[in-house]
């Protein structure tokens, strides 16, 4: 794809504001982006089946939701959208970016309640801002696929996660109370001893690669 | 013979003395010098000793003719011709002084753990070296001239593979590989840089003048030294680091440093002794290519070496399920064949540990038994920590000979302080550059732990020892430096990197416990994070993990795992496993804390008193007891049924479990309120709760349990077996059965439990103990209304009725005395079952006694029949008004009829899976079973939970009856 268009450079401008990337590392993206979505400047969800490493994933299908979920592209209503532009592509993939550490505490705040926003929603797929049984149950379904486990296996690891988020969250409940779902509070609670900013990281190329390696 | 009687007696006391002489000798005390002349002395000097004998001449055997000679006037039967006893210390010299010193070494250790204050102090390697120096010290004093010293060739043979097999296969492979670039740094260039610059700065200093002039040596000999000395010693990097608990990213960086840089030592000291031998000015520029070339394959050799014997050992623990007593020796043999491997084709051997411990860990572990993995984790510490034991005395004896090292105060110091620096410096930079491409870069802080836990041991000594004294002029001075050196930093560093940690604040390592919900997202990164990977076109560290992985999962692990062992190989299972497990001991925890409190109930009496019980009850008791022990033995021997259990067996031991503990909870309590339904609802709800919460416990705590309760169980199936010897239902040949089907249960359920067990401290497993009177007790606790409710009716029977059986007793006296609702219930179930009891049980306790002795039948009756019991109870108390007894006698008829119908293996399964078949209606549970509920943490009533649950069984069908059905099947079964 020789003839790719470059973007141009008051795009670029835009898009390192508002993504944190690089210019050269948009470019390399915007490379990448147009030989996904064969030179269109929209992207679908079948563009994803262009990538073969991406098959043997078992969440996959969830992965791509995310970059068409409307939560994720910072607009306002559920559900998804059908195409994605390079811009929303950046902004789903700045998710991933690393966080300097010589950023502000408070931005680093940001940036990991931003990561674990990401994470949420894509448990939490209805977008009723609770991950409930169910959706925790598909889940670790999705992620235990490859090891051929029954049904039942997924469930009561469900139930017990669930149990155990309840726990965490709730502490000692009433007997009447009800754990419905783990909102997005909880899974922070969940996730507090997780180093998400340490874990949730991409490393994004400087220099391209591939077209070296072609 | 009256001679040969007399001396008997005489001989052995000998014996004694000689025995207990070279035992004080080991110890280092002068009788050892003696001893060792007295053992080496020659026949012929024996001979002048006891010319009297000259028959002795003819016998070749120098120790006897000793006792002999000690024997004086009591010799006799050597004329005779044959000895009864022989004093054969060369025989056994060997390895008897090898076990001596093992067991000095070992008794040293627990003298110093005597005091606590002493160990948290100071590690356990330098009192290890002190205690060297002394014992040393005393030999040499006594022998005047040095004995045990290190021998390099123990060390690399014997010593060291064990504790590098300990590290290779405790390794956190996933901490390991994350961080394998950093380590590889560190260990590579590190070592490289610190060899070349401390072996040029000292040779720099020894130009400058600053050495004495005796230190004949160049630079060529510099570097070898700087080689020797600059290698981080992972056996001194264990035993201080483990006692200090820093975080866990610092730990593998040392760590792995220190196994890692063996083979970069290795190869240097190997170039530049051979470089020394051939002399400086011979070595041509093809030489140096080869060094260079050296290191690659001495590394990437050793580390194939390592992997190809993993994949042997993995391969044949496949297939060791019929000989499961000796799985664990296969993974000593083949990892010590590794070692040896590598040694034999000089690559690096602790490369070639490290890697096959590490790769074969995975499919090892899922492969063997769990007997098996605890063996060899048990093995695996024991030899490591005991080698390690013995390698710091040695160095401590070692350094005493004076005759092998001349000191050189310019080139200690030297030494020291440019090991220090170099090291120092190296890391800086090394961490510079890596905190370009790290995630969480290596702080100040972290890299000043990282100088200051270089510590050099026992490897540099051992190297330092063997260099040709020949070739290598200053070796004398060498060995005093490397003694100095590693001295120094094994003591002085290692007593004062407690402190500087604690100074710095260095992250120490958080031991909470991963949570299932973390397992699974972490799980969940993964995967996005490859994905996230795979669209961004860029292949790095999670791709290739991913890929990895995927090629694991798809062909590795179908070629070394077991069937059975793969499907149920998850992480997350492994973790929810585990997390079972740990509930279920903080379950006993609390449970231990509630005994104590406020929640002491009738359980707690009932434990005391029980104490006081018949002979009949201990003797069941210990009956019982010892059957359990069998039935685990013999499941795991059978070997064949874990194959033959699948995944969704495994779960449904789960379910199963808790039901069985529950039996004492629910049957006893759980009386029920008019409508099946409910009781139902409650079953699971109270299942699910304590299943998720508590119990689902090991078998392994199953158990222990068990044998708690045991009293209270027997009671209640003793008296079911006798109500049920009427009804004439004893169902020998479906015990049978039962048992057969239970074969399954500690294989699985044991997996985690031991291993569990192993971490958890002296004090859970005591608490353990009280799990099963403190169930009790929650159990009693857990429902009073429905005890209210049962005492409406059953209290009017007078007190009267109450035998003189231990139960009734204990179970009437806490009631009364603390709750005033609370001992209707008990003494309505004490007369319940009073009744029987008195008229049937305790007249044939004898006969039960007996069908209790058969140990694995008896223990797979005893809880079903008392789960069929006190469901009975429930279902008697439901149907109120009607006269107890009557009815306790026909239930049997009737289950007995039902499950000759049903004697199926589906409604096995449904029985088994029942207490998780939610009632059709999704409603919230009556006030009872909320009131129930209120004890544990987090019940969670939600329909969809429900539903979800509901799903889980494949017989969605449910029979109202199905409690007293379950009941029941059990007991046929």
């Amino acid at each position: 794809m020789g003839s790719s268009p470059s973007l141009p450079a008051w795009e670029i401008r835009n898009l390192v504001h508002t993504t944190g990337f690089t210019s050269e590392q948009i470019e390399i993206l915007h490379r990448r982006f147009l030989h996904l979505t064969d030179g269109k400047p929209t992207m679908c969800r079948d563009c994803f089946d262009n990538i073969p490493d991406l098959e043997c994933n078992p969440i996959k299908s969830r992965i791509v939701n995310a970059f068409f979920d409307r939560r994720n592209l910072g607009l306002q209503s559920n559900g998804t959208v059908d195409e994605i532009t390079f811009e929303n592509f950046l902004t789903i993939l700045s998710f991933f970016q690393h966080m300097d550490e010589n950023h502000a505490k408070e931005d680093l705040e940001y940036y990991k309640m931003e990561k674990l926003q990401f994470l949420f929603r894509m448990y939490d797929t209805n977008g009723d801002g609770k991950i409930t049984l169910e959706e925790l149950r598909e889940i670790i379904d999705e992620l235990l696929s490859k090891t051929s486990n029954t049904e039942k296996t997924s469930s009561s690891i469900a139930d017990a996660a669930m149990m155990e988020a309840a726990n965490i969250c709730v502490g000692e409940m009433e007997p009447d109370q009800q754990y419905d779902g783990i909102t997005f509070n909880d899974f922070l609670k969940i996730m507090q001893d997780i180093k998400i900013e340490a874990k949730m990281h991409v490393r994004f190329l400087n220099m391209d690669t591939t077209a070296i390696c072609k | 013979m009256p001679a040969a009687r007399l001396c008997l007696p005489v001989i052995t006391a000998l014996l004694l003395l000689c025995a207990l002489r070279a035992l004080l000798a080991s110890n280092g005390t002068s009788a050892l010098t003696e001893l060792l002349e007295e053992a080496e002395i020659t026949p012929s000097h024996q001979l002048t000793g006891i010319g009297s004998h000259p028959e002795l001449q003819t016998t070749s055997h120098p120790a006897k003719m000793q006792s002999a000679e000690d024997g004086g006037s009591a010799q006799g039967h050597d004329i005779v011709g044959f000895e009864m006893v022989k004093w054969q210390w060369v025989h056994v010299q060997g390895p008897f002084l090898i076990a001596v010193w093992i067991l000095v070494a070992s008794l040293a250790k627990i003298l110093f753990h005597l005091s606590s204050k002493v160990t948290t102090v100071v590690p356990e390697s330098c009192l290890l070296i002190f205690l060297g120096l002394g014992l040393g010290g005393i030999v040499l004093a006594a022998a005047k001239k040095p004995e045990y010293q290190l021998d390099p060739d123990t060390f690399f043979l014997f010593l060291l593979p064990p504790i590098v097999l300990d590290s290779g296969y405790f390794m956190p492979s996933r901490l390991f590989f994350d961080n394998f670039g950093a380590i590889l740094m560190y260990a590579a260039i590190g070592t490289l840089w610190n060899s070349f610059t401390t072996g040029t700065a000292l040779w720099g200093v020894k130009l400058a003048g600053l050495m004495d002039r005796k230190v004949e040596a160049g630079l060529l000999d510099f570097l070898l030294f700087g080689s020797l000395i600059s290698a981080v010693d992972p056996v001194a990097v264990i035993a201080v680091f483990e006692e200090v608990h820093v975080n866990e990213t610092l730990f593998i960086i040392v760590f792995g440093e220190s196994l890692l840089n063996d083979a970069v030592t290795v190869v240097l000291y190997k170039v530049f002794n051979s470089f020394a031998g051939i002399g400086s000015e011979n070595i041509q520029a093809l030489d140096y290519v080869k060094g260079v070339g050296s290191i690659f394959v001495v590394s990437l050799g050793g580390t194939a070496v390592g992997i190809v014997f993993a994949f042997v050992l993995a391969l044949i623990s496949r297939f060791t399920k019929r000989v499961r007593i000796i799985e664990p020796l296969f993974v000593f043999l083949i990892v010590y064949l590794a070692h040896l491997t590598a040694e034999m084709v000089s690559l690096s051997s602790i490369l070639a540990v490290t890697f096959c411990g590490l790769c074969c860990k995975k499919y090892v572990e899922a492969n063997i038994s769990q007997k098996s993995r605890t063996t060899v984790k048990y093995t695996m510490k024991t030899l490591a920590s005991s080698s390690e034991t013995i390698i710091f005395m040695l160095l401590g004896i070692s350094a005493v000979d004076t005759s092998k090292w001349t000191w050189d105060t310019g080139l200690v110091l030297f030494t020291l302080l440019f090991t220090f620096v170099f090291r120092a410096i190296g890391v800086i930079l090394q961490s510079w550059v890596l905190n370009h491409f790290r995630l969480v870069p290596l702080d100040r802080i972290d890299q000043v732990v990282m100088t200051y836990g270089g510590l050099r041991g026992a490897v540099a000594f051992a190297l330092v020892i063997l260099l040709n004294s020949q070739t290598i002029k200053a070796k004398d001075y060498f060995v005093a430096t490397t003694i100095t050196v590693i001295f120094f930093t094994v003591i002085i560093q290692g007593l004062t990197i407690k402190p500087l940690v604690k100074w710095l604040k260095v992250k120490r390592s958080d031991h909470h416990k991963p949570t299932l919900n973390e397992e699974l997202h972490e799980r969940a990164f993964d995967h996005i994070l490859a994905a996230v990977e795979d669209i961004v076109g860029h292949h790095g560290y999670h791709y290739w993990r991913d890929k990895w992985e995927h090629f694991d999962k798809k062909y590795l692990s179908q070629l070394l795992m077991r069937k059975s062992a793969y499907r149920i190989k998850d992480d997350i299972w492994d973790v929810y496993q585990k997390l079972n497990v740990r509930d279920a001991i903080s379950f006993v925890d609390q449970g231990g804390h509630m005994s104590s409190g406020k929640f002491a109930f009738a359980s707690m009496p009932s434990r005391t008193s029980f104490s006081e019980t018949s002979v009949t009850n201990l003797l069941r008791e210990s009956g019982s007891a010892v059957c359990l022990d069998l039935q685990v033995i013999d499941t795991v021997r059978s070997g064949r049924d874990r194959e033959d259990t699948v995944m969704h067996h495994v779960l449904r031991e789960n379910l199963y479990k808790p039901r069985r503990r529950y039996q004492g909870n629910y049957s006893r309590h759980f009386i029920a309120q008019g409508e099946q339904e409910r009781q139902e609802r409650e079953v699971f709800q109270r299942n699910m709760r304590s299943r998720l919460e508590s119990f689902k416990s090991t078998k392994h705590n199953v158990y222990s349990s068990k044998i708690k309760c045991r009293h209270k169980k027997e009671h209640k199936c003793q008296k079911r077996r006798n109500a049920e010897g009427i009804n004439g239902q004893v169902p020998n040949d479906k015990l049978q059965r039962n048992v057969s089907w239970q074969d399954t249960v500690p294989v699985f359920v044991e997996v985690d439990s031991e291993d569990e067990e192993k971490d958890k401290s002296t004090k859970v497993r005591e608490q353990e103990d009280d799990e099963g009177i403190t169930f009790m007790a929650k159990a009693a606790n857990e429902n009073p209304q429905e005890r209210k409710f049962s005492g409406n009716f059953e209290y009017p029977q007078s007190p009267s009725v109450i035998p003189p059986s231990p139960t009734c007793a204990e179970k009437e006296l806490p009631w009364k005395g603390n709750q005033g609702d609370l001992p209707a219930c008990v003494s309505s179930e004490t007369n319940k079952i009073v009744p029987v009891d008195l008229q049937y049980a305790w007249k044939q306790s004898t006969s039960s006694l007996e069908s209790l002795v058969s140990p694995p039948v008896s223990d797979a009756v005893f809880q079903p029949k008392a789960l069929d019991f006190m469901l009975e109870e429930c279902t008697v108390s439901a149907a109120l008004p009607v006269p107890r007894h009557p009815i306790h006698f026909q239930f049997p008829c009737t289950a007995g009829e039902r499950s000759t119908d049903e004697d199926t293996m589906e409604s096995i399964q449904q029985q088994e899976l029942q207490p998780l078949m939610s009632a059709e209606s999704d409603s919230r549970p009556v006030p009872s079973a909320g009131l129930v509920s209120t004890r544990w943490p987090a019940p969670f009533h939600r329909p969809s939970y429900v539903s979800a649950l509901r799903s889980l069984v494949t017989s969605t069908q449910y029979n109202i009856k199905q409690p007293e059905k379950s009941g029941n099947m059990q007991t046929n079964l």
